[in-house]
C-alpha cells in the first residue's frame, strides 16, 4: 500500500504539456490579467487589461492551431485534445474577442473592475473548453462548473442596475437547480458503468441499454446539458437572464455557452453514449420539436431586442439537436458549422444593440434601431445582414448552416425534424422581418431633450455619476427607462449623439462580412468543421 | 489559368459590375457607372476569348468540363450542385453574349445619356448579362432554372425601365407573366426528365436517358414538350410570343441586347443543350420543328403590316428565332448555332440603327411618320442597309450563308422537313420584302419634318415630350426617358458599336461557307458527339450551294417587290384596300392576344374571382392563414405567459422537464 503510495507521489501520469497549452495559456492569462488590472493607474485598467485579454485569447487559439490534428487523450485520458475540441475552442475564442471589443467602454466592467471583469470571462473560457475536452464524468462537471460560476458573476457586473443583479441571482439559482441535477445523473452513470472515464462508460452502453439506472442517469444528464444548451423546457432562464446582463455578457454567453453545452453533448452522447441512441435519440427529438416551437413563438411580439435574441437562441438551439440526434459525421459537421456561423451573425446583431444602448437611452428596446438605414449604413447593414442570417436567407451563411443540418437530418432518417426546421424558421421571419422592417421602414423619432450631454457610457466614472445626479438620475441607469417619468412631461430620448465606438461598429461590420462571406463561398469553414467531424472516428 | 477558371471569372464578372454599380450608386458621377458596366462586360469578353483558346487547346474528347464549386443538397438522390459546364456549345453562347453585349453596353453608354437612371439601368444590364451567363453556363437543370429565372426578371426590370409609363410597366408585367408560365413548364419537364434519370446533372442525365425511358416514352415527351414550352415563352414562339412586340416599349439597346441578342434566343440554346432527350423524343421534337416553321411564317405576315418601327424589328426576330427552333429541333444544330449567331450580330445592328432614327424623330417610333432620312444620317443608313442585307439573305452577308443553310439542311434531312424548308422559302421572301419597306420608309422619299430639321444641323426635340404609344404628355424627370436623344452620327459611342457590328454582320457568315470552310461545325462537335444526326444530316456542297442560290434570288425578289411599291415614297394603300380581310387579319396580329384574352385570361379571371370569393376567403384565409397565424399567436400567448419572472415556477418547469425526462426514460428502460 505505502509502496503504491510512493509510486504515485513520485510519477503521475504522463502529461503532454503541448496539447495541454490552449489551456495552460487561458490559466496564465487570466492571472495575469487580474494581477494587472489591480494597477491604479486608469489607463492600465481601461486599455491594457483589455489587451492583454485579447493577447490571450490570440495566443489560445494560436496554439490550438498548432495542436490542430493531434487527436489523443492526454492527462491520464481524462480529456481528449482533438479537433473536435479545438474547432470549438476557435468559436469560444471568437466570442471571447468579440465580447472584449464590445466590453471595451461598458459600464459593466468599469464597474465591477476591469481585472476581475476580464478574468472571470478568461476563466469562463476555460471552463468551456475543459467542458468539451472532457473524457471524464468528473471532469466534466469541474468544466460545466468553471464554466457557469463566472458568468453568474458577469451577469451581474452591471451593478447599479436592478435588472441585471437580478439576472445573475435567477442564473445562480435556476442554474444551481441545473448543475445538481446534472451531477445526480452523471452519479447514476457512474453508479451503473462502475468508472468515471467515458471508455468506462462506452464499454457498458450496449448492455446497459435498457437498465433503469443507466437509463435514468442519462436522462437526468441530458436534463442538465440541456438546460446549458437553453433547450424548452429547461430554457425559462434564457429570456430573462439574456435581457438582464450587462449586453456584452449576453452576446458572450449566447454564442459561447451554446457553444460548450453543443460540444459536450456531442461528445458525451455521440461518444460512449452511442450505442444508447436508440433510448436517448427520440427523447432528444421530441425536446427539439418542443424547443424549436417554443421559441419562434415565444420571440414573437417581444419589444426587447435581447429577449426577442434568448427565444431566438432557443430555437436556434432546437435546429441544432437535428444534427446531434442523426449521430453521424455529417451531422457533427453541421452542428459545429451552425456553431461558428451562429457565433458570427448573434455577435453582428448583438454590437449593434450594444452600440445603440449607448447612444439613444432606449435600452434594447426594438424603437432604438428606428432610422438607422437611412443615416447608419454600417450599423443598419450588419444588423439586417445578421437577422436574414438568422431566418436562413440564401447568400448569408446561415442559410448553409440550414441546409447541412436539414440535410444531415434527411440523410438519417429524420425527414420530419427537417419538416419542423423549416416549418420553425417560416415562424421565425416573423420576429427577425420586424428587426429589418425597424431599421429600414420607421423613422427615427425628433431627437429631444439634453441628455445628449451625458453619454450613457460615461457612469461609473465620477465625473459620469456627478453628471447623472445632475441631470437627476440615478448613475449608470438605464436612461430610457426612467427618463419620461423623472422629467415630468413625456419625452422619449432618441438618437443621441454620434459616440466613437469604432471597436464596437468593427465587430457588427466584422461579423457581418464573415456571414455574407461564408454564405457565399461555405467551403474552407466547412472543412474544418467536417474535420470536427472526424475526430469522431466510431461514426460513419 | 485553367479554362474552367476562366468559365467561373466569365460568370463573375457581370455580377461583380452590378454589385459594383449598386454599392457606389451615390458615390461615383453616372459616367462612371456607364463606364464600369461596359468594362465588366469587356473583361467578361476576354475571359470568354480566352476560355475559347483554352479548349481548343485540349483534345476533342476532352472538351467537356464540369466544375463544381459545392453542392447544394446531395441527399435522398438529389443531385444538386453549384457547377459549371464549359464545353464549345457553351462556349460560342459566351461569346456571342458577352461580345454583343459589350457593344451593347457601348452604345448604352452614349444613348442612355442624360436619362435620369442611367446608373439604374447599367445595374440591371449587368445584372442581365450575369443571368444569361448564368443560363449558358449552368451544368444542371436546377442552375439552369435559377438562370432562366434571373433572365426573366431582369428583362421585367428592363422592360419596365421607364417605369412611370403606363404602357412600359403593362408591358413588364406582361412579359413576366408570359416568362413565368415558361418557367412553370421548364421546372415540371425538368422534374420528369429527373424522375426518369435521377440525376439534376445535364451530362449525367444525358448518359442514362437511354436506359431510363424507351424511345418516345410518354413520360419523357410529356417532360419534352414541357421543356419545349420553356423554350417557346423565353423564345417569344406562337403562342407564347405576344409579350415581345409589347417588350418593346423598353429602351432601344434593351430590345437590342435582350429581345434580339440574347435573351429570345436562350429557347434555342435549350434545345440544342437537351438535344440528346430530344433526339430519344422524336415526337417532341417534331412538335418544335412544327411550331418553329409556324413561327416564322405568322410573323412575318405581321411584319408586313406592322407600322412601329421597333415592332417591324420584334416581329422579324421572332420570325428569325422560328427559324432557328425549327433547325435545332429538327437536328440541324450546327446551322441554327450559326444563325443564332449571326443574327446577333445583324439583328443588335438593325435595333441601333433604329434607336437612332427613334432618336432623331424625337422619340417617335411610328413608320407612317419618318422619311428621308436616307441624307442626314448616312451612317445610320448604311448600318440599316448592311443589317437589312444581312437579314434578307443576300450574299456575302452573314444571313445569306446561315439562314439558307439551314434550309438546304432541312431539305436533305427530307420528308414532312422538305415542306416546312419551302415554308421557310416563303418566309424568307417576305422578310426581305418586310425588312426594305421599312428601309424605304424611313430612309427615302420626302424629307420629313424631323429630317428637315437634322438637315439643318439640328436634331427634333418635342416641345412637350409625349408617350409615343399612346400620346400621354410626360415629364423628363426619373421613371421617363431623358430630355436629350443621342443619334449615332454624334455620338462616338454608338457610332462605335454600331461600326463593330456592321462588320461583324458583315463577315460573320465567313465561319461557314459551303465547300470552303466548317469551322463552326468541326467546333461544335464534340457538344454534338453523341448525335447520330449531327454527322447524318449534310447534303453535297452542290445542294447547299442550290440552296444558297435560291434563297438569295428570292431575298432579291423581296427587295425588289418592296422598292417597287415602296421605293418612291409610296404606300401600299391599293393593295390594303383590295385585300382589306387579309390586311385586316395582319394589323391585328392574327388576333393573338384577343383569342388568348378570350380563352385564357377571362377563364381564369373568372376562376379567380370564383376562387376568391370562396375558397381563397372561407378556407384559405379563413381556416388555414387564419387558423395557423391563431394557433401561433395562441401558442406565444402561452408560452409568454409562464415566463412569469418568478423563479419557483422556472424551478417548477425545470422539475416537471425532469421528471418528464426521467419518465420516460424509465418507461423505455
Amino acid at each position: 500500500m505505502t509502496g503504491l503510495l510512493a509510486q504515485a507521489t513520485t510519477k503521475g501520469p504522463p502529461i503532454n504539456w503541448e496539447a495541454l497549452s490552449p489551456f495552460i495559456a487561458l490559466v496564465a492569462g487570466g492571472c495575469i490579467v487580474l494581477l494587472v488590472g489591480l494597477a491604479r493607474s486608469a489607463f492600465i485598467r481601461r486599455q491594457v487589461v483589455p489587451v492583454l485579454t485579447l493577447l490571450t485569447l490570440g495566443a489560445t487559439a494560436g496554439l490550438g492551431v498548432w495542436q490542430w490534428d493531434i487527436n489523443e487523450g492526454i492527462v491520464a485520458n481524462a480529456m481528449v485534445v482533438d479537433n473536435l475540441t479545438l474547432a470549438l475552442t476557435m468559436i469560444f475564442v471568437a466570442g471571447g474577442i468579440a465580447a472584449v471589443f464590445l466590453s471595451w467602454r461598458s459600464i459593466a466592467s468599469a464597474e465591477a473592475g476591469e481585472g476581475e471583469y476580464y478574468a472571470l470571462m478568461l476563466m469562463s473560457i476555460l471552463g468551456m473548453l475543459v467542458l468539451v475536452a472532457a473524457n471524464d464524468l468528473v471532469v466534466l462537471f469541474i468544466g460545466f462548473e468553471l464554466l457557469s460560476i463566472p458568468l453568474y458573476v458577469l451577469c451581474a457586473t452591471h451593478m447599479r442596475r436592478e435588472q441585471s443583479l437580478e439576472s445573475g441571482l435567477k442564473y445562480l439559482i435556476i442554474g444551481s437547480v441545473g448543475s445538481a441535477t446534472l451531477l445526480y445523473g452523471l452519479a447514476m452513470l457512474y453508479g451503473a458503468a462502475g468508472g468515471t472515464n467515458y471508455g468506462d462508460i462506452a464499454a457498458v452502453a450496449a448492455e446497459m441499454a435498457d437498465d433503469t439506472l443507466f437509463m435514468v442517469g442519462i436522462g437526468l444528464v441530458l436534463a442538465g446539458l440541456a438546460f446549458k444548451a437553453s433547450v424548452a423546457p429547461f430554457h425559462q432562464w434564457t429570456p430573462d437572464v439574456y435581457e438582464g446582463a450587462p449586453t456584452p455578457v449576453t452576446g458572450f454567453m449566447a454564442v459561447a455557452t451554446k457553444a460548450a453545452a453543443f460540444g459536450v453533448i456531442i461528445r458525451l452522447f455521440v461518444g460512449p453514449l452511442i450505442d444508447a441512441t436508440t433510448t436517448w435519440a427520440p427523447a432528444f427529438a421530441t425536446l427539439a420539436v418542443i424547443t424549436i416551437i417554443v421559441g419562434n413563438v415565444g420571440a414573437l411580439g417581444q419589444s426587447s431586442l435581447k429577449r426577442m435574441l434568448a427565444y431566438s437562441s432557443v430555437a436556434q438551439a432546437g435546429y441544432m439537436i437535428a444534427g446531434v440526434v442523426v449521430t453521424t459525421q455529417l451531422g457533427i459537421a453541421a452542428t459545429v458549422f451552425y456553431l461558428a456561423i451562429y457565433v458570427v451573425m448573434n455577435l453582428a446583431a448583438f454590437a449593434v444593440i450594444t452600440a445603440r444602448e449607448r447612444e439613444t437611452g432606449l435600452g434594447d428596446d426594438i424603437s432604438s434601431l428606428y432610422g438607422l438605414g437611412r443615416d447608419r449604413p454600417f450599423l443598419a447593414w450588419p444588423m439586417t445582414i445578421a437577422m436574414l442570417a438568422l431566418a436562413g436567407f440564401p447568400v448569408t451563411a446561415g442559410f448553409f448552416g440550414k441546409i447541412y443540418l436539414i440535410n444531415a437530418a434527411v440523410n438519417n432518417g429524420y425527414g420530419w425534424l427537417g419538416v419542423v426546421i423549416v416549418v420553425g424558421s417560416a415562424i421565425s421571419l416573423a420576429y427577425y422581418l420586424r428587426v429589418v422592417a425597424a431599421v429600414w421602414m420607421r423613422e427615427a423619432p425628433a431627437a429631444s431633450t439634453s441628455l445628449s450631454a451625458v453619454p450613457i457610457m460615461a457612469g461609473g466614472s465620477p465625473e459620469g455619476d456627478e453628471a447623472a445626479y445632475a441631470a437627476g438620475r440615478e448613475p449608470g441607469a438605464d436612461v430610457g427607462r426612467v427618463v419620461s417619468e423623472d422629467f415630468g412631461e413625456p419625452s422619449i430620448i432618441t438618437s443621441g449623439p454620434r459616440i466613437s465606438q469604432p471597436e464596437v461598429i468593427f465587430v457588427a461590420v466584422f461579423c457581418a462580412l464573415v456571414t455574407i462571406a461564408f454564405g457565399v463561398y461555405p467551403e474552407p469553414l466547412m472543412d474544418v468543421a467536417r474535420d470536427a467531424g472526424e475526430a469522431l472516428q466510431s461514426l460513419r | 489559368m485553367s479554362v474552367t477558371t476562366l468559365g467561373w471569372l466569365v460568370l463573375l464578372t457581370p455580377l461583380a459590375g452590378s454589385v459594383l454599380i449598386g454599392l457606389t450608386f451615390k458615390a461615383l458621377p453616372q459616367r462612371v457607372h456607364g463606364a464600369l458596366g461596359t468594362a465588366a462586360i469587356g473583361l467578361a469578353f476576354v475571359f470568354a476569348v480566352l476560355m475559347f483558346f483554352g479548349l481548343q487547346d485540349r483534345g476533342e474528347e476532352e472538351r467537356q468540363l464540369v466544375s463544381v464549386a459545392w453542392d447544394y443538397a446531395n441527399t435522398v438522390g438529389v443531385d444538386a450542385q453549384l457547377a459549371i459546364l464549359i464545353d464549345p456549345l457553351s462556349v460560342l453562347m459566351c461569346l456571342v453574349v458577352t461580345g454583343v453585349s459589350t457593344l451593347i453596353h457601348l452604345y448604352s453608354f452614349s444613348y442612355m445619356g442624360g436619362d435620369r437612371g442611367y446608373t439604374r439601368f447599367f445595374a440591371y444590364l449587368n445584372f442581365f448579362v450575369f443571368s444569361m451567363l448564368l443560363l449558358v453556363l449552368a451544368a444542371n437543370f436546377f442552375l439552369l432554372i435559377v438562370g432562366w429565372a434571373f433572365v426573366g426578371a431582369a428583362s421585367y426590370m428592363l422592360i419596365s425601365f421607364w417605369y412611370r409609363r403606363t404602357t412600359a410597366t403593362a408591358a413588364g408585367i406582361k412579359a413576366f407573366v408570359i416568362n413565368v408560365a415558361g418557367d412553370v413548364g421548364l421546372v415540371l419537364g425538368a422534374y420528369f426528365i429527373f424522375q426518369g434519370t435521377n440525376s439534376l446533372d445535364f451530362l449525367t442525365s444525358f448518359e442514362r436517358v437511354g436506359e431510363a425511358f424507351t424511345e418516345n416514352q410518354t413520360e419523357l415527351v410529356a417532360g419534352c414538350i414541357l421543356l419545349l414550352v420553356g423554350a417557346f415563352a423565353k423564345s417569344a414562339q406562337v403562342p407564347f410570343h405576344t409579350w415581345l412586340p409589347d417588350a418593346m416599349e423598353g429602351p432601344t439597346p434593351v430590345s437590342s441586347l435582350i429581345h434580339a441578342a440574347t435573351m429570345v434566343t436562350a429557347g434555342v440554346y435549350l434545345i440544342a443543350r437537351l438535344h440528346p432527350l430530344f433526339e430519344h423524343a422524336p415526337d417532341a421534337a417534331m412538335v418544335g420543328s412544327i411550331i418553329g416553321c409556324a413561327t416564322l411564317l405568322i410573323a412575318a405576315t405581321i411584319g408586313l403590316v406592322v407600322t412601329d418601327l421597333k415592332r417591324v424589328i420584334a416581329y422579324s426576330t421572332m420570325s428569325q428565332i422560328g427559324y432557328m427552333i425549327m433547325a435545332v429541333s429538327s437536328a440541324v444544330y450546327a446551322a441554327g448555332m450559326f444563325h443564332l449567331m449571326t443574327h446577333a450580330f445583324f439583328k443588335a445592328l438593325l435595333f441601333m440603327a433604329a434607336g437612332s432614327v427613334i432618336s432623331a424623330m424625337g422619340g417617335n417610333q411610328d413608320l407612317d411618320r419618318m422619311s428621308g432620312f436616307r441624307k442626314v444620317m448616312p451612317f445610320t443608313f448604311a448600318c440599316m442597309v448592311i443589317g437589312g442585307l444581312a437579314l434578307s439573305g443576300i450574299p456575302p452577308f452573314s444571313g445569306f450563308f446561315s439562314k439558307d443553310e439551314i434550309l438546304a439542311y432541312m431539305i436533305d434531312r427530307g420528308g414532312v422537313y422538305l415542306v416546312m424548308a419551302i415554308l421557310g422559302y416563303v418566309g424568307a421572301l417576305m422578310t426581305a420584302f418586310y425588312t426594305f419597306r421599312m428601309i424605304f420608309r424611313a430612309f427615302f422619299g420626302k424629307m420629313s419634318p424631323e429630317a428637315e430639321e437634322l438637315s439643318h444641323g439640328h436634331l427634333y426635340h418635342a416641345p412637350e415630350p409625349t408617350n409615343p404609344a399612346n400620346g400621354e404628355v410626360e415629364d423628363t424627370e426619373v421613371g421617363f426617358p431623358g430630355p436629350e436623344h443621342h443619334i449615332a452620327e454624334r455620338a462616338g459611342g454608338m457610332k462605335i458599336a454600331m461600326g463593330g457590328l456592321a462588320v461583324l454582320a458583315i463577315v460573320g457568315g465567313f465561319v461557314q461557307i459551303p465547300g470552303v470552310t466548317s469551322a463552326l461545325h468541326d467546333f461544335l462537335h464534340p457538344t454534338f458527339h453523341d448525335s447520330e444526326l449531327f454527322e447524318e444530316i449534310h447534303p453535297s456542297h452542290t445542294a447547299e450551294w442550290i440552296g444558297l442560290a435560291i434563297g438569295a434570288l428570292i431575298g432579291a425578289a423581296g427587295i425588289f417587290a418592296a422598292w417597287t411599291i415602296y421605293g418612291k415614297g409610296g404606300n401600299a394603300a391599293s393593295f390594303q384596300a383590295r385585300l382589306k380581310p387579309v390586311h385586316t387579319f395582319f394589323v391585328n396580329k392574327w388576333f393573338f392576344d384577343e383569342a388568348i384574352d378570350f380563352l385564357i385570361v377571362r377563364p381564369a379571371a373568372w376562376m379567380g374571382r370564383f376562387a376568391n370569393s370562396t375558397f381563397e376567403r372561407l378556407f384559405v384565409n379563413g381556416a388555414l392563414v387564419g387558423g395557423s397565424s391563431g394557433a401561433i399567436r395562441a401558442l406565444s400567448a402561452a408560452v409568454r405567459s409562464i415566463q412569469s419572472g418568478y423563479l419557483r415556477y422556472y424551478a417548477a418547469l425545470l422539475l416537471i422537464g425532469f421528471s418528464g425526462l426521467g419518465a420516460y426514460f424509465l418507461i423505455s428502460a
